[in-house]
């Protein structure tokens, strides 16, 4: 009866061991994060040409069409400058083709001995001259209707406007962002993995996402882990010295590698906003 | 199923919760065993009650962690 007794809290004790090694490495080596973000493609939206905004179209958080008007700048400088361009250009034409007259009147002078050959070139160099300044000004003129154009500036993906500080009446800069469209149907997610979880992780795995507002958890694959990350001991003071960051001798904490995941379908009703915070659990194929 | 506890906005892992529920299913086995008259008869009784809160934990682990 005795052995028997010791048999059973020995087997149980057993059953405890492999199960605790199963919990262990369920939670450590096994390819799971609750470190997740949801993440979207953001384009930056900045006028090509400076001045002030005569027309905004446009309103925070609002779904745009590809191709819609966002806003206008005032046209009226630039109105002014094509107008400019387009007159330079008739002055070169006209400067082109007096040349060329020039020319061919004393290629004929030429043969009656009337003007030197020097005289010709000069005025065969000068038709050139004339040319390459005619198709300046068509260029300046280009420039100009394209300036003219970019006083209109549309949506160049469809999306949502975030973050719009722009009002009527702004006065923007070239190149200088003045909003953000986040791109529909553009939402992904990233995962930063635990670098000893890495080995576990390959191309083409199906991923569970769970968003920390609850709900059904969505499908997905990893489409691609990332294959670097900044080496803080890399960096130099300003004698370009390494600066080396201490570390405890027995303590290292494990660096996160981000991995992209691409989510296979949004289901009806789950409102998906770039930065959430998700939990991902990779299949173990 | 468990596989992250959100609560007010801050997420706690699921261990959380499925430590107590070991907890509370070893206290109700020893409860059974107590009323049964077996307990005093198991060999090295904490134990065996410390590898039961392990096997315990593990099934609970299984069975609510969502896989």
């Amino acid at each position: 009866m005795k052995t028997v007794r010791v048999l059973i809290t020995l087997l149980v004790i057993l059953v405890a061991g492999v199960a605790g090694s199963w919990v262990w490495n369920d939670y450590m080596h096994s390819p799971w994060t609750r470190d997740g973000r949801v993440r979207a493609d953001i384009i930056t939206v900045a006028p090509d040409v400076s001045g002030w905004v005569t027309k905004l179209n446009i309103h925070n958080d609002q779904p745009v069409k590809k191709d819609q008007l966002l806003f206008e700048v005032d046209p009226l400088r630039y109105q002014a400058a094509l107008a400019k361009s387009e007159a330079t250009v008739e002055t070169e034409k006209y400067a082109l083709a007096l040349a060329k007259h020039k020319y061919e009147r004393r290629k004929q002078l030429v043969k009656t001995n009337s003007i030197s050959l020097e005289d010709l070139e000069v005025a065969r160099i000068n038709t050139k001259v004339a040319e390459a300044n005619y198709k300046l000004a068509q260029a300046e003129l280009e420039t100009a209707k394209l300036n003219l154009e970019r006083t209109a500036v549309y949506a160049p993906e469809s999306g949502d406007i975030i973050n719009l500080n722009l009002r009527q009446g702004n006065y923007v800069k070239q190149g200088s962002s003045v909003l953000a469209i986040v791109k529909a149907n553009s939402f992904y997610v990233t995962g930063y993995f635990e670098e000893t979880k890495l080995p576990l992780i390959h191309l083409g795995q199906k991923a569970k996402v769970t968003l920390l507002g609850g709900g059904k958890a969505l499908a997905g694959e990893v489409v691609s882990v990332g294959r670097a990350i900044a080496n803080t001991n890399t960096q130099s003071n300003n004698q370009l010295l390494p600066q080396i960051q201490q570390t405890f001798n027995w303590v290292r904490l494990a660096q996160r590698i981000p991995v992209d995941i691409k989510l296979d379908s949004i289901p009806q009703g789950v409102q998906l906003s770039a930065g959430m915070t998700v939990s991902i659990h990779l299949s173990e194929q | 199923m468990l596989q992250t506890i959100s609560f007010a906005g801050l997420e706690f892992s699921p261990l959380v919760i499925l430590l107590p529920i070991a907890f509370c299913l070893v206290a109700c086995t020893r409860f059974i065993l107590h009323w049964l008259h077996l307990r005093e008869r198991i060999w090295k009784v904490a134990w065996f009650e410390v590898a039961l809160f392990f096997c315990y934990l593990a099934a609970t682990v299984y069975l609510l962690g969502g896989r």
